[in-house]
């Protein structure tokens, strides 16, 4: 069974626009334009129990108006959308208490208090019994390390500490369904890290469902076998991460140790040079050239080492955003 | 039920954190009440009677009204607009709680709290002046005070609610909140003075809208100045507009909340 179901999901907003300056706030008092902004055109997709996806896409790609049409803020303007058998925008409270929402960007904790006081307002607002709440509670701050902040005020925080105990809060509830809108954003590599490993060990040892939206092709490299692409409101590619490789990398590095210095001309008459940093070379070629270079310079080149490898995704990534050429 | 205990709980830590805060708005209400209560004992000086009323009773209207004020007028729920506005909201609406009872449960520990502050300051002032303060004869007076106060925190709260909920639509709720927290509602409430001072006329239109139930009517019931018919027909119309203001609400609530942007983020 599928745990969330999207099918023909559209979301538009209008959006007024304003002149700069105070000429245009005058003019904008009695005439006001509106444009339509499409943040989410027709999407469909489903999603399994216990499913880790990865939700990419450029800023302002529709990607959280997506999840906030699947976590009910926003009603739809047409389509299905349903997750665990509930409509979202419902916002019924069996729902709500099978799913969280987490926003880097936002914060849920109150910021004068301590978070253990947030712990403890979620604790009754989803009426977890004061067992399972030690328990989870106990296995939280032991998976993310934060013993010793709990009682301290939320402002004096730092940014990963509190996206920690932002974590906390949102699964305190033990929630079936959870949706992460960059739940790295602003942290330095080692807490992105944690936080990853934390996502991974949440969704195997609870069996949970999530999507996960981020900017770092880290997280979504690490956690998810699954990715979907959307980009201007559209859902672009659904498939195996792997697959995006294979589907839109058109070229393949190669990378050469040479024994003694060639000249950069000659190089280049083989194919397209990225970077030569004696005695390293790297080529930068289509990939349907990929056996005839190589055969080219086995023949050509003084070498000692030679690499073949797929470009990076996030290279591959980008120029899917940048050229929009999806197929 | 115990989600609102825990949110009381946690609002009353709230309060001690932001305790300078709490210390300049009561500063604030304080001196509102005695520059009231000045005005109008130089108004009196040395008459015992003006405008129909004794000073006695005027010194326990202006004392009504610090109270009243304390537990009627003010609302947390102004917070709301601006949350809508941010996109603050979403953490609210994402959770098992209902909103309106989330403001008023906030509500009602700001009430208690100041409740607590007016208090003292209201018995210190009338022990070091040494006012005459007007006491009910009959038991039945306390209780219709009472009921009609109880209406009015309630008729104030949805109003207030309403007011906030309009920022679903409007960019610039301000406006519209000064416009009806100075104007419209302290005055028409007779949170300056009674309003029976005013041409009948005027005191009749002013009558039907909701406001002079919040603080003038309990007041004239605190006074005994009316009779039970009078009562009768001042929680009737009290109870009208709490109904409607009420429904408003609700209705304005959930239709706004369909079309909630949850920006931000």
């Amino acid at each position: 069974m599928n745990t969330i179901e999207v099918s023909h999901l559209r979301k538009f907003y209008s959006v007024f626009k304003k002149e700069p300056g105070v000429w245009g706030s005058l003019k904008s008092v009695f005439k006001r334009r509106y444009e339509e902004v499409r943040a989410v055109d027709d999407i469909s997709f489903n999603i399994k129990e216990g499913e880790l996806v990865g939700f990419i896409g450029p800023n302002g790609a529709g990607k959280t108006t997506t999840l906030k049409c699947l976590s009910g803020l926003l009603y739809p303007d047409s389509g299905f959308v349903s997750v665990l058998g509930f409509q979202p925008w419902q916002r019924k409270p069996e729902f709500q208490k099978q799913f969280a929402l987490v926003m880097g960007q936002k914060n849920q904790l109150w910021w004068d208090l301590p978070p253990m006081e947030t712990f403890l307002l979620n604790k009754e607002i989803y009426e977890v019994p004061d067992e399972q709440f030690k328990k989870t509670l106990e296995e939280l701050v032991e998976l993310l390390e934060v013993e010793d902040i709990l009682k301290i005020q939320t402002r004096k925080l730092s940014l990963g500490q509190r996206m920690k105990c932002e974590l906390i809060a949102a699964l305190i509830h033990s929630p079936k369904v959870l949706f992460l809108d960059e739940p790295t954003i602003g942290l330095d590599v080692i807490m992105q890290k944690k936080i990853r490993d934390f996502i991974k060990e949440y969704n195997q040892r609870y069996q949970a469902t999530i999507i996960l939206t981020s900017h770092y092709m880290g997280d979504v490299k690490e956690l998810c076998q699954r990715v979907l692409i959307i980009d201007k409101g559209q859902l672009v590619f659904d498939g195996a991460l792997e697959k995006i490789v294979k589907k839109y990398a058109e070229h393949k590095l190669i990378s050469v140790v040479l024994s003694e210095k060639v000249s950069l001309e000659k190089l280049k008459q083989i194919g397209k040079v990225d970077k030569y940093d004696y005695p390293k070379v790297n080529f930068r070629i289509g990939k349907k050239q990929t056996s005839e270079i190589t055969s080219k310079i086995l023949e050509e080149l003084p070498i000692v080492d030679l690499n073949i490898e797929e470009s990076p995704i996030e290279e591959i990534i980008r120029d899917l955003f940048t050229k929009k050429n999806y197929r | 039920m115990k989600k609102y205990l825990q949110l009381a709980k946690i609002t009353f830590e709230e309060y001690l954190v932001y305790r300078l805060n709490f210390y300049l708005w009561r500063f604030r209400s304080f001196i509102v009440f005695l520059t009231l209560l000045f005005f109008w004992l130089a108004i009196y000086g040395d008459r015992t009677e003006f405008l129909g009323y004794q000073k006695a009773q005027m010194i326990t209207y202006v004392i009504g009204i610090a109270f009243l004020r304390t537990i009627v007028l003010g609302s947390r729920s102004a917070d709301l607009g601006p949350q809508i506005r941010s996109g603050e909201l979403t953490k609210l609406l994402l959770k098992p709680i209902k909103t309106i009872h989330f403001w008023f449960t906030r509500d009602v520990v700001d009430k208690g709290l100041n409740l607590f502050f007016t208090i003292i300051e209201i018995l210190a002032i009338v022990w070091l002046l040494k006012l005459s303060f007007y006491l009910p004869y009959h038991l039945t007076t306390y209780f219709s005070f009472a009921v009609l106060s109880l209406m009015a925190i309630f008729l104030y709260f949805f109003l207030s609610f309403t007011l906030s909920v309009v920022a679903f639509w409007t960019e610039e709720i301000w406006a519209t909140r000064w416009l009806f927290g100075v104007i419209f509602l302290e005055f028409l409430a007779g949170a300056f003075f009674p309003l029976d001072v005013l041409p009948s006329w005027l005191t009749k239109i002013i009558y039907l809208t909701p406001f002079p139930y919040l603080v003038f009517f309990p007041m004239k019931i605190w006074l005994e100045q009316l009779n039970s018919g009078e009562i009768i027909m001042a929680i009737f119309i009290c109870l009208i507009w709490l109904i409607f203001f009420w429904w408003l609400a609700v209705f304005l609530w959930r239709k706004g909340a369909k079309n909630y942007g949850a920006y931000g983020g």
